[in-house]
């Protein structure tokens, strides 16, 4: 999407007030905390999206302090705010729409304090979610939600879009390892919800907080539970031949009330794009893959992993590998955590969507999902949190391809509508953003929507802070694309809330 | 307590719904039964459909009187006593399963069905809802979700909010809202059910929830062990979660709970461990052995007596506290606790490794009651920790916020109550700094 189609009428407004917006914020946090002029910003006009978006500035501010000072300079001259960790985010949610100030947190990357007793960490939301859990490990403990974006995608990115990841099956998203917070409102007020324990009295904001997708504050400061390196682990690779003998593995699995600690599932196109460069030794001619994980003592994995071998058996497994040693473990998720990457390698670009479902329509989702890709001419290669039921169908394609965009974009809407009919939701991880607002009416109703409306004015947030983000469409977040998607959103169907 | 609300907004109020119910769906008396802080409400609606829930708050908007959602009635006592209680929406009639799905360990049910039943149909598949409130079987699904209500399995299982993925809401206005869904994962929209989990009816009268369920475990054991001191039961607890022993609960009593639940006269851990049979197995071992190293003596006890003891020992009576502080400071606040909190007669059990202690004791006077307020609010202090009074004598709880001081997100906290619940219906001044 060119920057230009996105230029509109609030965009221009900005352009007004923005150089003296520029001297105020040099001002208060110094000219090496700013950047302004066009070739500066070109790298933080996007995200891990097909999405564009152009701001006015960026800022890097180091302290509580200066994030409430920027946001009070933006907030006076009531220009768009947008918070952004890493951009890895892949909804659009750090892309500047209408322009603004970016408000980048990636030098607030220190890990303030490893409470070893108490098995909490206190954070700065420019810390790598990877680099916490190296800090914690020296003590034994880990952080356990894992996006596979984890080397780096920033833990305030994470708080954001309350991210999940290959592990999340067994121990919960972000939301369940997140205690407290310290945030900045837009109108530079700094508060703190939660705290170090669960035990703080009144509303659960820091629950309602994360996975408000920046629009309700920004996270200056994080406390997160950090848990305990198991005793033992084992991972499993489940080979099968069809793909719905994988999916109905997964659900047996579950049904039989063995929770995982990760439970994934890639299909032929994944595996044909990792295998060549990871040989991580999945096989070629096999149409999917489970990679299965357990942990916890001994005596546990051993039973849980012999459990979960009879069952994928009993499904026409046509083989179980199981690595126990850490670096056979290693080499098996290898695979897994390239295979985003490794699809660049087969296209140009690709759409990664991020359905749930309810785990027992896993089959029926996945049939009508490749016969959707199939119907739109497209490739689609399926890696996903199979065990929570969260898709992640990729749709393959070459943007320079005339109407292709468009084609993955409306097959991708036609799959989301098929995860709402099943009972699911269009987005399990990843966020709705710029990219799914308008498909948010399929799941939620004007009264829904209105509840959650509240929720703004109750932090103050007004309009700019991240605006256009995470809601329908209102007016003045007008643009080419969106006019697209809403015209798809009405074709599939504007009638359902489930 | 004066009310706000005259009675002749309640008999507008009352003269409006009587023709949206049958007869025996609105009830004019004062019943005590259903007493909030020492207050009776005026009349009692019991509606059957979420369509009356919705009709009946539209009319209490309208006729300005305020209404306590009540579920099994079991923990009316909880929260601050109401500035103004009118009418009693009780939630009685809805009680079905709307939903089971084994397969996904998901289920759907309405308010008013009570825990019990719940995990009774639960059982048939091998599955439960990991949460056990200490409190009468009667206890409802709307009830313990509106007080957050938990026991001693939330060492391993986390509160309401780890488990609930969805809900349907009628909101003060009448309006009907739903969050999250009926799948494990989702960010579809603001999490608006996590403000509700714990909001004390405040914020909308909750009318359908979807929760995960987990697995009941294979195998399970409970054990007693005997401690000279707070410390050293508690490093024995903090010591078999450190080695990663396959723990559902791990309660550390002082002397008089150990006395309520297994009648002997010491500190206690008292552990369920429970999961896969050889890590069951494995982890009796251990413990056994770190107990016999330590010169404890060590009982096996038949786990639901133990735990159904433990329940009525701490549901919300007389005076109950509940005392926060951080994992690591639980031994040494435990022996404080005991020797200030009337000289040892109080009843104390703490979830050592969420670092939440309660307090349970019969006070002979509001005076006395008062007095272990303070006291414990006092050690808290000192450990850094805070409180909550879940149960007190009425004439206490007036003059006090049981919830303790507010905090710098009382404004959002306030601004959120203002935007959905204006004329403040709902359950007013219940909540943390009276909302
Ligand atoms: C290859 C790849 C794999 C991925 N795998 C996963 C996965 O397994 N699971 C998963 O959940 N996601 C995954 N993602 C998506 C993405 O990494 C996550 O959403 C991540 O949480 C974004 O973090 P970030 O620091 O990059 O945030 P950004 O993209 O910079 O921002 C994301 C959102 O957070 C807001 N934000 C950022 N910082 C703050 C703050 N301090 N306070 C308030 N708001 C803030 C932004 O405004 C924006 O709305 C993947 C992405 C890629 C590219």
């Amino acid at each position: 999407m060119s920057a230009a189609a996105t230029s509109n009428a609030q965009e221009q407004a900005n352009d007004g007030v923005m150089p003296q917006v520029v001297r105020e914020l040099v001002r208060a946090l110094g000219r090496e905390r700013v950047l302004s002029t066009p070739e500066e910003l070109i790298a933080f006009e996007y995200d891990g999206t097909i999405e564009r978006g152009k701001p006015q500035a960026v800022v890097f501010p180091e302290s509580t302090e200066q994030v409430s000072a920027a946001v009070r300079i933006a907030h006076r001259f009531d220009v768009p705010v947008i918070p952004r960790g890493a951009g890895t985010g892949l909804s659009g949610g750090a892309v500047a729409t209408i322009g603004g100030v970016v408000i980048a947190l990636t030098r607030m990357k220190r890990v303030l304090e490893i409470d070893v007793a108490n098995r909490l960490a206190v954070v700065e939301p420019g810390v790598v979610n990877l680099d916490l859990s190296k800090a914690a490990a020296p003590h034994g403990l880990y952080y356990a939600p894992d996006p596979s974006s984890q080397r780096a995608c920033t833990i305030g990115g994470n708080v954001a879009e309350n991210a999940g990841g290959p592990h999340c099956l067994a121990y919960g998203a972000t939301t369940n390892h997140v205690l407290g917070a310290e945030i900045v409102l837009a109108d530079g007020e700094v508060a703190w919800l939660g705290g170090t324990t669960r035990d703080v009295a009144g509303y659960d904001l820091i629950g309602a907080f994360v996975g408000s997708e920046g629009t309700l504050a920004i996270a200056t400061k994080i406390v997160v539970r950090l848990m305990k390196l198991p005793e033992s682990t084992r991972t499993l690779l489940a080979i099968f031949d069809t793909v719905d003998d994988a999916s109905n593995s997964v659900s047996a699995i579950i049904a039989a009330g063995i929770l995982p600690s990760a439970l994934e599932m890639m299909d032929r196109n994944i595996i044909a794009a990792v295998e060549p460069v990871i040989h991580a030794g999945y096989p070629l001619d096999a149409e999917a893959v489970l990679l299965i994980e357990v942990d916890s003592l001994e005596e546990g994995t051993v039973e849980q992993a012999e459990a979960i071998e009879k069952l994928c058996s009993a499904n026409n497994a046509r083989e179980v590998r199981l690595a126990v040693a850490q670096p056979d473990r290693e080499r098996l998720w290898a695979g897994r955590k390239t295979s985003i990457s490794a699809l660049g390698r087969l296209y140009p670009n690709y759409y990664v969507l991020d359905g749930v479902v309810p785990r027992t329509k896993l089959v029926e989702v996945l049939r009508k999902t490749y016969a959707i890709a199939e119907r739109y001419g497209l490739a689609v290669a399926n890696v996903f949190h199979a065990g929570d039921g969260n898709l992640h169908p990729n749709l393959l394609f070459d943007e320079r391809d005339p109407g292709a965009t468009a084609r993955v974009l409306d097959a991708g809407a036609e799959i989301m509508r098929v995860c709402v009919d099943a009972g699911g939701s269009i987005t399990g991880e990843h966020g709705v953003g710029l990219e799914k607002r308008d498909f948010i009416a399929w799941i939620f109703g004007p009264d829904d929507l209105a509840a959650m409306a509240k929720l703004k004015p109750a932090f103050n947030a007004g309009e700019r802070y991240n605006p256009c983000k995470a809601f329908p469409t209102h007016k003045g977040c007008g643009e080419v694309r969106q006019a697209h998607i809403q015209r798809t959103a009405g074709a599939i169907g504007t009638d359902i809330y489930v | 307590m004066s009310s706000t609300t005259t009675a002749s907004h309640v008999d507008d109020f009352c003269a409006a719904v009587r023709p949206l119910l049958a007869s025996d769906q609105l009830q004019i008396d004062e019943s005590s039964a259903l007493e909030v802080g020492g207050l009776a409400p005026k009349a009692i609606v019991v509606p059957s459909s979420i369509e009356q829930i919705q009709r009946v708050l539209s009319e209490a908007v309208i006729h300005v009187v305020s209404v306590i959602p009540i579920g099994g009635g079991t923990h009316l006592g909880v929260g601050n006593v109401p500035s103004s209680y009118d009418v009693a929406l009780s939630l009685a009639r809805m009680h079905r399963i709307i939903a089971h799905e084994p397969a996904d360990l998901t289920v759907t049910v309405e308010p008013g069905l009570r825990i019990d039943d719940l995990q009774r149909a639960l059982a048939v598949h091998g599955q439960f809802l990991p949460l056990d409130p200490a409190c009468e079987a009667a206890s409802t699904i709307g009830g313990v979700l509106a007080l957050n209500a938990y026991g001693p399995r939330r060492h391993a299982f986390g509160t309401a909010r780890d488990w609930l993925i969805g809900t349907r809401v009628v909101h003060a206005d009448g309006s009907l809202s739903k969050s999250g869904g009926r799948v494990v994962k989702n960010v579809t929209g603001y999490d608006m059910h996590k403000l509700y989990v714990g909001s004390l009816g405040t914020l909308g009268v909750l009318v359908e929830a979807t929760l995960k369920v987990a697995p009941l475990p294979d195998s399970e054991s409970t054990l007693a062990i005997g401690s000279r001191s707070a410390a050293h039961g508690a490093e024995l607890i903090l010591a078999a979660h450190d080695a990663g022993l396959a723990l559902h609960a791990a309660e550390l009593l002082s002397p008089p709970a150990t006395h309520a639940v297994l009648g002997q006269s010491s500190w206690c851990a008292l552990m369920r461990v429970a999961g896969g049979a050889g890590a069951v197995a494995r982890s009796l071992r251990e413990i056994d052995h770190a107990a016999t190293v330590a010169g404890a003596a060590i009982e096996t006890l038949e786990s639901s007596t133990a735990w159904d003891a433990w329940s009525t020992t701490f549901r919300p009576r007389g005076l109950a506290l509940r005392i926060s502080v951080m994992p690591s400071r639980v031994g040494e606040t435990m022996q404080v606790l005991d020797r200030r909190l009337t000289g040892g007669s109080a009843q104390l059990s703490a979830t050592v490794t969420t670092g939440l202690i309660r307090a349970s004791l019969d006070a002979s006077s509001d005076g006395q009651a008062l007095a272990v307020i303070n006291a414990a609010s006092e050690v808290a202090a000192q450990f850094d920790g805070s409180m909550v009074i879940d149960a007190a004598p009425a004439a206490v709880k007036r003059g006090i916020d049981v919830f303790g001081p507010t905090r710098s997100d009382f404004a959002i906290m306030k601004r959120l109550k203002d935007e959905f619940d204006p004329k403040r219906i709902l359950s007013p001044g219940r909540f943390v700094g009276r909302l």
